[in-house]
């Protein structure tokens, strides 16, 4: 945000004083000229040079014909000035010399700045620096990546773009959430979440939805609060991750930060933006399942190896119940629709040189896979506001977002019941269309669809930034900002989904209802001096923050209702009971500070500070300090080596903090519980009283190497980075002697996280009507458990190992099917002669990826563009056989399994099929998907999003022009696994792919 | 001049500037108190609050753990335990396991009555010790508070000992203290409960503070301190205590037994009032069912033709449910599983029958047989039934085990600790069940227990 409020101050001085070019108060003495002309790239004319008068407030800037214009007097001097390009100075006097008239045209080619890095302005935070001499590690998202993929939330845009950053969508249905992880997860168990701050205001990410609503439709009852934001409406993404970029962010910036700027307004003639796509999306992969032929095989087969002749009475798909000819591809039948997507945005931007706007809204609707109809809607506005004074001494910048979510889904997601119904199932409706209970045989899943689950959701963020210069070199600030989340979320669950054989009425229909609210507000005054003394630089920033948020969760349950008209009214439920009742503060207090030294624009030494204090420790732990030094060294200034043209060494280090423990943990209080007891409340302690823990502490170490070649036409960069994570933070288990199980504590614990990081961007080729940029990224991420204090003794001793990274499974270790007696087998290594849960699970399993990264490739010709992001993932994963039951139950299952023992002798990889009789295979089998044997290779190369552009101007010198852009997301993905799609968590719907058309118009 | 203001100015005003900014709020950091949730301190200051955490007492125990008429009391799980309850459950399941006495050292119920009980210590503990350090709270609730107290923590250690054997006996609630305790014997247990009782009587009035029967007084804690003196065989101890309560005029065994579980039971010495008015004891929905085969337990149906045939109890206590072939009994001593507007049953914790019993026994173990009959007949002279035949000690003595067993069936395992104490669970359960061994008169220790804090070692016998 503060990178564009710069750059948007930049533009405000320049405007200003083209505005007061012709007040009287310049009209003195001296003979007047008019110089004016176009400026050009050498091809182009150039929009928005900064022309000014050098030492006065007078200037100009170039219109849409690249045309300038500017009154001055025969001493000035002028100076061009335009981002990414070198600037100009050129003395009136010298002009004058060669035009003899009053008026003198002067056309101006600008050059291009071979160091182009300068132009990059980036967003640091509390402070803006640029590509050339930023000391820390931050990587950057731009609009125009952002806009290349048809997705919906901000995050999505993330994947497979940034080094270091693990994105994984939790869920395809809309409004789900995401797991995203900066460099590792550091922390055992206190929190792993990056700290997001929109537009300088800090936003939290903590999901306000509730698993007693929303947990069986998203997985976890995770909505990311980012679904809020607009990805159409944000500038840049910039992702702070070393010491120097996050130890001004203090106790938060131990999982690193994620900065979201939106679009700002922008002085020039007003512009309006209108946009539409529509598209369509399904779930990507299907899994390859039985048809009707091979599971009837496998049935019969299980109960012949049972010894069973007679079929039970309830197996209805073999003993004649159901139609055996019947095959439903149950995916199909439920996960298999396509969702409609439809985005409609408009923007309008403009204003003067003193007053700026930008607003814009977006309405967006998506529906499901899922039968029925299903839908999420948003609707979106964005605002912007800037205004500069007339002396150039204040600025202020104002931005508000407001953002209507609803979201109708299925209660329950469909995705398991697509894997494991029997594909002779029977049909879901009967002749009439009525849902079809075959008598009472089954549960229809599509009873389930009388159920529903509802959310509504607002949000609002605004922020104001204040800036007062008192003295050239100083200047006061003030960023202040205000926001609040709602989410209230039903499950509505009538008494029809169930089987009409229990025959329930709609008192055993029940009603959920939860709300989440959030508000906080945030105030942070700072100062800033800044001083050039000859080869010195110094920048010096100071700040203090004042932070609240408020946080309360509610849920309810009524059961019983007159009928289920009423369903939705709680107040017509025969019971009720509150679920939960939850309110929170968080308040934070801090001190802040940042030192930057430049010598000669060669090196920069750059130092930050940070002093904390946050309402989550108790008395004597309240404030931790936090700081890190970064320095940069740009060893090819002044080195003249025509093909390599840039050469920068950058290293930091530094410490920051976690917090993420939840709140109030330190507190030594009672707290109401839900025992009453002869017309007194129940009040019991509410947990074992610690005041003295505190913040988890993460050192971090970076060091990185950039490089540039001809002419900037290749760049590549390298960083190494390694972060301990110490005084781990954890629910410290006790013997129930205690009165409790655990204890908020902190543990001597150190967690480590290492690794590379790749960039390298190429102009791979560039003439007038053909371009093609590359970039591709890497990152070899290591975790590693370093220490735990007495882990054997604990109760994470069956979780953790010491040596080993935190995502390890620990599992048995499978040797195959027996061929004799076609029971898996297991390896005993205790060698106790038993294979026990304590003893032999000994097999390592790392869920982490080994690396990860993307390739992106852009080619233009004339008017088209063609982009395509490839994202890949080196990794292991649970197969399709976790969390499954034998083959042979009543119960579908994978084509795999039909590789399986029959007979003495057969070599197979499956075991012999069981209906659940034989006791032995059905334990081995349990053990099995708690074994090597669900650890596949879940490796994947996708195509995460291709672009199709083309753009049409219409009238050049207006500036209107048009866009056609097809793009696709998820739409080919190369792997070996079978479980699905890699990235999938089980029993929910994988990420879809989706395809979009869109047309963009720009007035 | 104005530049030689600002030149002034250009050093003072930052300096200025940034003290302002440094001079942070420490107060903006002091977070109010939680929703539902007040500081430790101020609970004890006020009565009400101070009240609530010790009634909580009653309903933790009434809701979660030992005294719950829930499937995870000691009514039900100690019931089939022993040769009360028949299990009729999913086999392989923790309470299966006790019924076949395959517990194991990792077994959840085993694990849930320790940290469930441990974490009653825990809160009478703090309870004690708020009430020692508060300053403003009349003396004579703090008096009133801590008798209540001291008595709810005996009870949960007398079950944690005649369950478990030795066990740690935290005071406090520092946890690095009781983290790493050792065990202590039964008779240390025995002797700490004997303390606590004894004070708690100088502390408590014989009314009850709330009208109802439903919080300790000095009658309930005589009630429990002479079950103690009975189990530790200190005859004369348990004869003085028992006969205040059966002296006292406010306890009379009301002459219809159909009345002994009702709310306004005379006999009733401590209840458990509900949750809700209108909410009944919670036995009645673990216990009763209406068809067959029973959803959780029946009773053993030795117990029910081991009756005499004219015991009325076997009449009102004791549902019989049929589906044609088989038959079985299920404990009716409370009847109501709905709500009824106004709460008709309160789950009874200590009756008179008990003390009659006691006494009984104790007197016929220092050899006053008369008076011992005498104070069985009470007992059996209301459920209907003629003067009891037995002549000698032991006649006597097992008249007197016979009658608890038809006395105080499906009530908090009395019957699994009557033939512990007495010695006969070996000879009694071992020709029932398969799985039965003489170690399993004790319970295990918690596998994770002893894993956490290996002072609790060794682990029970047999396991």
């Amino acid at each position: 945000m503060k990178n564009n409020y710069r750059r948007s101050y930049a533009y405000a001085l320049s405007f200003a004083l083209f505005l007061t070019y012709n007040s009287p108060i310049f009209s003195q003495n001296q003979p007047q000229k008019t110089i004016s002309g176009i400026i050009t790239s050498g091809a182009d004319p150039l929009i928005g040079v900064n022309v000014l008068v050098k030492n006065s407030a007078r200037g100009s800037i170039s219109d849409l014909e690249g045309f300038y214009e500017v009154v001055v007097q025969s001493s000035d001097t002028l100076v061009f000035r335009y981002l990414g390009y070198k600037t100009q100075e050129v003395s009136v006097g010298s002009l004058s010399r060669s035009n003899s008239g009053s008026d003198i045209v002067f056309n101006v080619v600008m050059e291009v700045d071979a160091q182009a890095l300068d132009a990059v302005v980036i967003n640091a935070g509390y402070y803006t620096t640029t590509d050339k001499e930023r000391t820390g590690s931050i990587a950057r998202v731009t609009a125009a990546e952002i806009d290349k993929q048809p997705i919906n939330n901000p995050l999505e845009s993330l994947q497979g773009r940034v080094t270091g950053v693990d994105v994984i969508q939790n869920s395809g249905t809309p409004g789900g959430g995401f797991k995203v992880r900066i460099r590792g997860q550091n922390s055992l168990m206190a929190g792993n979440e990056p700290l997001y701050i929109i537009d300088g205001v800090p936003y939290d990410t903590q999901t306000l939805g509730s698993s007693n609503t929303a947990g069986a439709v998203l997985p976890s009852a995770q909505i990311s609060p980012l679904n809020a934001i607009n990805p159409e409406s944000i500038e840049s993404i910039e992702i702070l991750k070393d010491a120097d970029a996050t130890a001004i962010y203090g106790s938060r910036g131990a999982n690193g930060i994620v900065l979201i700027t939106t679009k700002k307004g922008r002085e020039g003639k007003t512009k309006i933006t209108v946009s539409s796509n529509t598209g369509i999306a399904h779930i990507n992969r299907k899994a390859k399942l039985l048809n009707t032929e091979q599971y009837l095989e496998m049935r019969r087969e299980a109960f012949a190896n049972d010894g069973i002749t007679d079929y039970p009475a309830t197996a209805y798909d073999v003993n004649g119940t159901w139609d055996m000819n019947r095959y439903t591809d149950w995916q199909e039948e439920l996960i298999g629709g396509t969702a409609n997507t439809r985005k409609l945005f408009a923007q309008v931007s403009g204003g003067s040189s003193n007053t700026q706007f930008l607003l814009s809204g977006q309405y967006q609707e998506e529906t499901t896979v899922f039968p029925d109809d299903y839908n999420y809607d948003r609707l979106t506005v964005n605002s912007n506001l800037n205004h500069q004074g007339k002396d150039d001494r204040f600025n202020l910048v104002f931005t508000a977002g407001y953002t209507l979510e609803k979201n109708r889904l299925p209660q329950q997601d469909f995705t398991s019941d697509a894997l494991w119904l029997p594909p002779n199932a029977p049909s879901v409706y009967d002749s009439e269309g009525a849902i079809n209970w075959e008598n009472s045989t089954w549960t229809n899943p599509l009873a389930r669809l009388d159920s529903k689950y509802s959310q509504d959701s607002k949000n609002l963020i605004s922020n104001m930034v204040i800036i007062y210069s008192i003295f050239n070199n100083l200047e006061a600030k003030i960023n202040a900002g205000y926001g609040f989340s709602e989410l209230s979320a039903i499950t509505a669950t009538p008494h029809t989904i169930y089987n009409p054989g229990y025959g329930l009425d709609s008192g055993a229909s029940t009603l959920i209802t939860s709300e989440g609210n959030r508000t906080y507000w945030i105030s942070e005054p700072q100062i800033r001096w800044q001083k050039n003394l000859g080869v010195h630089s110094l920048d010096i920033i100071l700040g203090t923050t004042f932070q609240e948020h408020n946080y309360d969760q509610d849920s309810s349950i009524g059961i019983g209702f007159p009928n289920n008209n009423f369903l939705d009214n709680m107040s017509a439920a025969t019971t009720r009971t509150i679920l939960e009742e939850t309110k929170t503060t968080y308040k934070y207090h801090s001190i802040f500070g940042r030192i930057n030294y430049g010598y000669r624009n060669t090196l920069f030494m750059n130092a930050t500070g940070r002093r904390d204090g946050s309402s989550r420790f108790g008395a004597n732990n309240k404030y931790g300090n936090f700081g890190a030094l970064g320095a940069a060294w740009i060893f090819t200034k002044g080195k003249d080596l025509s093909w390599f043209s840039f050469g920068k060494l950058r290293a930091s280090y530094g410490l920051t903090g976690n917090d993420q423990i939840g709140d109030y943990q330190y507190l030594d209080t009672y707290i109401l519980q839900d025992y009453p007891y002869d017309g007194n409340i129940g009040l019991a302690p509410a947990r074992l009283y610690n005041p003295n823990f505190q913040w988890e502490k993460i050192i971090k170490r970076e060091a990185a190497l950039e490089l540039q070649f001809l002419e900037n036409k290749i760049a590549l960069s390298v960083a190494y980075y390694n972060n301990r994570s110490t005084n781990q933070l954890v629910n410290y288990a006790l013997p129930g002697t205690t009165g409790f199980t655990s204890i908020q504590a902190n543990l001597n614990a150190q967690v480590e996280n290492s690794g590379f990081e790749f960039e390298l961007y190429g102009t791979i080729l560039k003439n007038d009507n053909f371009s093609w940029n590359g970039s591709f990224n890497l990152s070899v991420p290591k975790n590693k458990l370093l220490a735990f204090p007495g882990l054997e003794d604990s109760s994470y001793a069956n979780r953790y190992i010491i040596g080993e990274p935190l995502s390890i499974a620990k599992l048995y270790n499978l040797e195959g099917v027996n061929p004799e007696t076609g029971i898996f087998e297991f390896t005993d290594f205790n060698g106790d002669g038993t294979i026990s849960s304590e003893g032999d699970r000994q097999f390592v399993a790392d869920l982490s990826p080994k690396f990860f990264g993307g390739l992106s490739n852009t080619l233009t010709y004339r008017n088209w563009s063609l982009n395509l992001l490839f994202q890949f993932v080196k990794k292991n994963g649970y197969n399709q056989y976790r969390f499954t039951q034998p083959p042979g139950m009543m119960l579908n299952q994978y084509e795999s399994v039909l590789d399986r023992w029959q007979q003495p002798g057969d070599q197979a990889t499956m075991q012999r099929y069981t209906t659940g009789d034989n006791y032995e295979a059905y334990l081995a089998y349990s053990r099995f998907t708690q074994s090597s044997g669900v650890i596949s290779d879940a490796s994947f190369v996708r195509l995460r999003s291709m672009e199709v552009a083309y753009n049409l101007i219409i009238n050049e010198k207006k500036g209107t022009s048009c866009r056609l852009v097809l793009q696709g997301l998820n739409l080919l993905t190369f792997t070996n696994f079978e479980g699905g799609d890699p990235d999938q968590i089980k029993g929910f719907i994988p990420p879809l792919r989706r395809f979009t058309l869109g047309l963009q118009l720009d007035i | 001049m104005k530049n030689i203001i600002h030149h002034s100015l250009n050093y003072k005003l930052p300096l200025l500037i940034c003290l302002l900014l440094l001079s942070g709020c420490e107060d903006f950091l002091e977070a109010e108190d939680p929703l539902g949730q007040v500081n430790s301190a101020e609970v004890f200051k006020d009565e009400t609050t101070a009240t609530a955490a010790v009634t909580t007492l009653y309903g933790k125990l009434r809701d979660e753990v030992l005294l719950t008429g829930k499937s995870e009391g000691l009514s039900a799980l100690m019931g089939v335990y022993s040769d009360e309850l028949i299990y009729y459950g999913f086999g392989g399941d923790p309470m299966d396991n006790f019924y076949q006495h395959l517990v194991l050292p990792d077994d959840m119920i085993v694990e849930n009555l320790w940290n469930g009980s441990y974490s009653l210590i825990y809160m009478t503990n703090a309870i004690l010790e708020g009430l020692a350090v508060s300053p403003d709270l009349d003396p004579e609730i703090k008096k009133q508070l801590r008798g209540e107290t001291l008595f709810v923590r005996s009870l949960v250690y007398f079950y944690l000992a005649e369950l478990f054997g030795a066990i740690p006996y935290p005071t406090g609630t520092d946890y690095e203290v009781n983290r790493s305790l050792a065990k202590q014997p039964v008779s240390i247990i025995y002797g700490n409960i004997i303390a606590d009782l004894t004070e708690a009587q100088g502390l408590l009035g014989t009314s009850y503070i709330s009208g109802e029967r439903v919080r300790a007084n000095k009658m309930v804690v005589t009630a429990l301190l002479s079950r103690i003196y009975l189990y530790m065989e200190q005859w004369d101890l348990a004869v003085l205590q028992s006969t205040i309560l059966i002296d006292n005029p406010n306890f009379i065994l009301e002459p219809d037994v159909e009345e002994a579980f009702l709310k306004e039971s005379s006999s009733a010495i401590l209840q458990f009032k509900p949750r809700a008015e209108g909410d009944n004891a919670q036995e009645a929905q673990t216990f009763l069912f209406s068809f067959g085969p029973p959803p959780l337990v029946s009773l053993n149906s030795q117990l029910v033709e081991n009756m005499e045939p004219n015991d009325l109890r076997r009449e009102y206590w004791i549902g019989e449910i049929t589906d044609g072939n088989e038959t079985w009994y299920s404990p009716k001593k409370y009847k109501l599983k709905e709500n009824t507007g106004t709460s008709m049953e309160y789950s009874v914790i200590f009756r008179l029958s008990e003390q009659y019993l006691i006494r009984a026994e104790a007197l016929a173990r220092l050899g006053n047989l008369p008076a011992a009959k005498e104070d069985l007949d009470m007992v059996r002279n209301r459920a209907g039934l003629l003067d009891s035949e037995a002549n000698t000690q032991n006649e006597v003595l097992t008249a007197i085990q016979m009658e608890r067993y038809h006395e105080l069936f499906s009530e908090f395992g009395h019957r699994w600790f009557d033939i512990k104490r007495t010695g006969l669970a070996n000879e009694i359960l071992a020709p029932l069940k398969a799985g039965w061994k003489p170690t399993d008169v004790l319970l295990p220790i918690p596998e994770n227990e002893l894993l956490m804090n290996p002072s609790l070692k060794p682990q029970n016998p047999g396991y």
